[in-house]
């Protein structure tokens, strides 16, 4: 049943808005960031900049030292961007930590419930289901005060391990059922020739669940990379900040330039986003599985 | 049986302690995180707490003033029913657009699909707050991006000011938390259509139905079970919506975009500050979502049977 020509252009047309709906940000992003305020504001109309630059990525990358040529007009530069390549660094220490932290704790919890079928971890997986639905500001607002009386605010490990409690049940609910569908027999083949429990583990469930780790390692680095609430509400000092937090306290900033913050966002998703389009495999079975199996 | 032994050093854990001594860093992680917080929340709710009794470290307890007070709240009611209007709106037509999307890519004999499906997982990766400012670049009414699309493409000559106008300003907040969560729905839907005899078309063909009749009486009652899936997980999150509002309109213009977890976020963390206030209202949003996560269970278990 091939369609004829007409569904066919009509198709290929759907296709095209699909894509330019999709894209739409990204093209926004790139046409801010790599032209001047001058340029920008010079042609309000159009969507082609009379001069594209990277000053802006100059600027933000040297922390206001290499001052472009844009700059050159510009009197004001928020504090947190001269600051941002801690921001770089916090988001990389946090997002790799959260992501390592996760993986090893939910596959050692996923292990007992996929082998050992004890009755009180049965019921760890069922309170995990629920705790995917909590609304992270209400844990939000008890961790701060928390945090607080503990001398714990504005601190790198502090963000690290709210963001692993919070990414937790998620990683249990992905790796539990795929733990179980490695074959019993290996384990029971292992178990003979004298392996303990922890080394089937190590040696046999783990190797053999790479896609799993590798879909959930993704995810949980995707959404550590790419979360505002928890280390916006801890950590409100420039050396403290993430990537996220910094674009956030841009927002009310007057002064800042469109171009700049459009740079910004963009340093900001260009690593998950680069990671999406090289592991869509992953992310797809990842998010399939996250969903549709308790 | 002797010939095995010596492979063993150590001695092996029973099944009882391994599962307990397997679980520890996820039980203590899960303790301070998750359940600590969610018990001292309510602890919260029932205290006043704001910078003085922060500084002083005694919470007097007030009984339900601080319910009282957000229940008495205009703010609170309309951040309510904002949040209502938000989910209800973004929820329903990302799954339409998600049906019809994944409909397309599967649609194997149109080569431009591919291209389609390689982009999709792009706005999934996309940080929420930075995709709201770059949003609020494409809305703006000075140098907007969807302005000069709108003059290029010779649609219109007059500047519109997308995000200002408070009838419209919480839909455009929607937009792009539309276009972020999209891909998750899309994803689901594909899946599930892979997962639909082909016969079943063919048969259907053969009695004579068109294409929008094996839509409507075999594609869509199939999809039905993922299709409320995505209903449930998409609803209990939009209803936290927080960092586009932030980057957008941060609850303006006037009111017309305070949403409840802003309504919580600025009650407790923006002067004065009052957090027992903050922790009451997070959790009604809590317990309408809690409403929510038990209709979730309650489908999932009964698809798994």
């Amino acid at each position: 049943m091939r369609p004829g020509p007409w569904t066919r252009a009509a198709l290929h047309l759907a296709n095209m808005l699909a894509i330019a709906f999709f894209l739409l940000p990204i093209f926004a992003v790139l046409f801010g960031a790599l032209q001047s305020e001058k340029s920008l504001h010079a042609n309000t109309r159009g969507l082609w900049p009379p001069e594209w630059t990277l000053d802006n990525f100059r600027i933000i990358l040297s922390g206001g030292a290499q001052r472009g040529a844009i700059f050159e007009q510009a009197t004001y530069l928020p504090d947190n961007i001269k600051k941002i390549h801690f921001a770089l660094i916090n988001s990389t220490i946090i997002s790799v930590s959260v992501t390592v932290l996760t993986l090893i704790f939910a596959s050692l919890t996923a292990y007992t419930v996929a082998r050992l079928r004890l009755r009180w971890v049965m019921w760890l997986m069922s309170i995990n289901v629920f705790a995917r639905f909590v609304p992270i500001i209400v844990l939000m607002i008890p961790l701060y005060v928390t945090f607080r009386q503990m001398g714990m605010l504005n601190s790198i490990w502090g963000v690290i391990i709210a963001l692993t409690g919070f990414l937790l049940p998620y990683g249990i609910l992905i790796l539990a059922p795929y733990f179980a569908t490695v074959p019993q027999e290996l384990d029971d083949a292992a178990r003979i020739d004298g392996c303990s429990r922890f080394t089937v583990f190590l040696r046999i469930t783990l190797p053999l669940s790479t896609p799993a780790l590798a879909s959930y390692g993704t995810i949980v680095f995707i959404i550590a990379w790419n979360d505002l609430l928890i280390p916006l509400i801890l950590n409100n000092r420039a050396e403290f900040m993430t990537l996220p937090v910094v674009i956030a306290s841009l927002v009310g900033d007057v002064f800042a330039f469109f171009n700049l913050t459009m740079a910004i966002c963009l340093v900001a998703l260009a690593p998950t986003v680069i990671l999406v389009l090289l592991l869509r495999k992953f992310v797809v079975q990842g998010l399939s599985a996250g969903a549709v199996k308790g | 049986v002797a010939a095995v032994i010596p492979y063993r050093f150590g001695r092996e854990l029973p099944p009882r302690a391994l599962g307990v001594a397997m679980n520890i860093p996820t039980l203590i992680t899960l303790a301070l995180v998750l359940a600590y917080p969610i018990y001292y929340a309510a602890y919260l709710s029932f205290h006043k707490v704001s910078l003085a009794e922060l500084r002083r470290g005694i919470f007097p307890f007030v009984g339900i003033a601080n319910y009282e007070r957000i229940f008495n709240d205009k703010l609170f009611l309309l951040a309510l029913k904002n949040t209502f209007v938000f989910t209800i709106f973004s929820v329903t037509v990302e799954i339409v657009l998600a049906i019809a999307i994944a409909l397309l890519i599967d649609q194997k004999h149109v080569w431009t699909g591919r291209i389609t499906k390689f982009f999709i997982l792009v706005p999934y990766a996309v940080p929420p707050i930075a995709n709201g400012l770059i949003w609020s670049f494409i809305y703006s009414f000075e140098y907007g991006f969807l302005n000069r699309i709108l003059f290029t493409a010779g649609i219109s000559d007059t500047a519109v000011n997308w995000a200002g106008n408070p009838a419209t300003a919480l839909f455009a907040v929607s937009v792009p938390y539309i276009w972020r969560t999209l891909p998750f729905a899309i994803l689901l839907i594909h899946a599930a259509l892979q997962g639909i005899n082909q016969e079943l078309y063919e048969a259907a063909s053969v009695d004579g139905a068109g294409a929008l009749q094996r839509f409507w009486h075999i594609t869509l009652p199939l999809l039905r079970p993922i299709i409320v899936v995505i209903l449930v997980l998409r609803t209990s999150f939009a209803f936290a919506v927080f960092d586009e509002v932030l980057a957008i309109t941060q609850g303006g213009p006037g009111d017309a975009t305070w949403v409840a977890s802003w309504y919580s976020y600025k009650k407790g963390f923006a002067p004065p500050f009052d957090i027992g206030t903050g922790a009451a209202s997070a959790y009604v949003l809590a317990l309408i979502v809690g409403l929510l996560a038990i209709a979730y269970v309650g489908l999932i278990y009964r698809r798994i049977e």
